[in-house]
């Protein structure tokens, strides 16, 4: 009774909806994902810093000539290293990287054209056309696709696609092209199989997953209402394809294909194995051999090591670099795209 | 009995003489997906330039009937479809129809409304232009016009290479009815289109289905009896796939014959 008495003395409190904080402002959950939240970025600096320094004697010597010429030659390692620009390099050096940027581009591209049609289309099929149990059972070859190590693919492509595309294929395409505009360079010369359009070839196989899997996904968020409302209209099924379903996800897909791009812009194995690794020349025809930055780094880099100036290495660097630049540049153009097209299509899987 | 009794003759008075023309005529309609019949035996005869409102509890094939019409049922697994259905004269279940153009005469509007993704001028010419209807130069005066005649001219003029997404859900769904509007339909069904959208729009929609029905036959699916009451000059009641009553709305409403109707309408049921 005498608690109950000293309970009606006191103030009486309006009810607490949120209790005062008892912890400390920085716990260890507040540190951990301080953290985690910061260190993406940090190791992206962390790359990015590494590689500017390593680089750096490299952009000295190679200067803007290392963007517009298509050397690629080491120098005299029997002659007395020279200076030039405060930077030690052994006699002779020269170093262009214009056709290996031009060779990387032109493949990813190659890849890109085959690559986007196929994977809308089979995306298309798997989430539009076929019942569930088959949609389901292709979903999970098309993930073990990607999941393929690029080895296996350069191996396919030197030793079976290879051959077989310039023994059978490429000599009656270059021999009925028509000596027109872009269609010319399908003419001339096809080589041993090892090239461009080969390299071409096997990456868009190796990105079909990539791209093919993520527009299934976006496809299957396209409300079937709004497809319903176009069919409804009197739209055949090609239109309500091209009209509603693919606008609606046309931001998504833009951003599947940077992803698929970027992993073609990168690829390394696949392509040192059957790019046919010339430097120096740009490519004549689509059959070419050629060279790209990421596969000039991979078969480069033992021989590299020989240069006791240090200059070879430094300029596989710069060439890495480069090959972040073009990456983020195509980054940011798809960014661009995206928000351009949005403006009407907005709903699903905005953002790359 | 199971016919729909033509209008009386003084509602007719504000509709053009020679409007009551039969637009759909459906005989002995049986429909149902694989082994289940969903519904079976309907008959019933529409004239032109009425609202017709399909009542009848969840599940009692109102919807599955509204899209035999315009046959949006094909490709769901194990459809099948027997009697008829003729559209002006026309069987609407023949593999020979074209469906493309059976889907431009009987329009649909959603339960929620569906604009497509592209600008809001797009949007009321999709149609449209999917079925070449119109010159280029044509387009402008065919956006306004149904826009106006929805009443959204004045709210979307000045932004009609905007995103229709922007708009609210009332408006968005005067859109879809602007864009089954454009490609000029003899009948329009809807499936609840007001289940989703707020009182003020409700009411919008509804008198525009009152102004348009002497060009256009409405057929109303509802799940509110109010509304069928307002809107409809007749209404279907719907139980267990079965067209168990139609005749004037007043009739169903006030003095129904059968023992499930009544039920139904006095709200003990549903």
């Amino acid at each position: 009774m005498a608690s109950d008495l000293a309970r009606k003395t006191e103030e009486p409190q309006a009810p607490r909806i949120f209790r005062p904080t008892t912890k400390s402002p920085l716990g260890p959950v507040k540190i951990a994902s301080a953290v985690s939240s910061v260190a993406p970025l940090l190791a992206l600096l962390a790359i990015l810093g590494i590689l500017v320094h390593q680089a750096l004697p490299a952009v000295k010597y190679n200067g803007i000539g290392f963007f517009v010429h298509n050397v690629w030659h080491p120098g005299n390692f029997y002659l007395q290293p020279v200076t030039t620009n405060g930077v030690l390099h052994p006699a002779q050096a020269d170093y262009g990287a214009w056709a290996i940027i031009v060779g990387t581009v032109l493949s990813s591209l190659i890849a890109l054209v085959i690559a986007l049609p196929a994977s809308l289309g089979a995306a298309l099929v798997v989430s539009k056309l076929l019942g569930p149990r088959v949609r389901n059972t292709l979903g999970i070859f098309l993930e073990l696709l990607a999941g393929i190590p690029s080895v296996v693919f350069g191996l396919w492509g030197t030793l079976t696609i290879g051959p077989l595309l310039s023994r059978d294929i490429y000599p009656i395409v270059a021999k009925h092209m028509p000596d027109v505009i872009i269609l010319r360079w399908f003419r001339g010369s096809t080589g041993a199989g090892e090239g461009l359009l080969t390299s071409g070839i096997i990456l868009a196989a190796m990105i079909i997953p990539i791209i093919a899997s993520t527009s299934r996904d976006l496809f299957a968020q396209v409300p079937k209402l709004t497809e319903e409302g176009a069919e409804a209209l009197g739209m055949t099924r090609m239109e309500v394809t091209t009209k509603v379903t693919l606008p609606w996800v046309s931001a998504g897909i833009i951003g599947a294909t940077v992803l698929g791009l970027a992993r073609a812009l990168g690829e390394t194995m696949a392509v040192a194995m059957v790019s046919g690794s010339v430097l120096g020349t740009l490519p004549t025809n689509i059959y070419s051999t050629f060279n790209t930055i990421a596969a000039t780094i991979v078969t480069t880099l033992d021989s590299a090591l020989i240069d006791g100036t240090g200059l070879a290495v430094r300029t596989l660097a710069e060439a890495a670099l480069v090959l972040m630049l073009v990456t983020l540049l195509a980054n940011v153009g798809a960014r661009l795209l995206v928000r351009k097209v949005s403006t009407t299509a907005l709903p699903v899987g905005r953002g790359v | 009995m199971q016919d729909l009794a033509p209008r009386p003759v003084e509602e007719f008075s504000a509709n053009p003489p020679g409007s009551s023309r039969t637009v759909i005529k459906v005989s002995d309609l049986t429909v149902g997906f694989g082994r289940t019949t969903i519904i079976s035996g309907v008959n019933l005869t529409l004239m032109q330039g009425s609202i017709v409102a399909l009542i009848g509890p969840t599940g009692s094939g109102k919807t599955t009937f509204l899209r035999s019409l315009n046959r949006m049922n094909d490709k769901v697994r194990g459809y099948f479809a027997g009697g008829g259905i003729l559209l002006d004269d026309q069987e609407v279940l023949s593999d020979h129809v074209d469906l493309l153009e059976l889907r431009r005469r009987v329009g649909m509007l959603f339960q929620r409304p569906n604009p497509f993704p592209m600008s809001i001028r797009d949007n009321v010419l999709a149609g449209v232009k999917a079925h070449g209807l119109a010159k280029k130069s044509e387009h402008d005066r065919i956006v306004r016009e149904n826009l106006e005649r929805v009443g959204l001219w004045n709210a979307v003029s000045g932004r009609l290479h905007d995103s229709p997404f922007r708009l609210s859900g009332g408006q968005q769904q005067l859109l879809c009815l602007a864009r089954s509007l454009a490609v000029q339909p003899e009948v329009l069904l809807l499936d609840e289109p007001t289940s989703a959208l707020d009182p003020i729009s409700v009411e919008a929609v509804e008198k525009l289905l009152a102004d348009l029905a002497e060009e256009i036959t409405f057929i109303v699916v509802t799940h509110s009896l109010a509304q069928a009451r307002r809107i409809s000059d007749h209404t279907m009641f719907f139980f267990d796939g079965h067209l168990k009553e139609s005749g004037p709305t007043a009739q169903i409403f006030e003095d129904p014959q059968q023992p499930e109707t009544q039920y139904y309408v006095s709200g003990r049921m549903g």
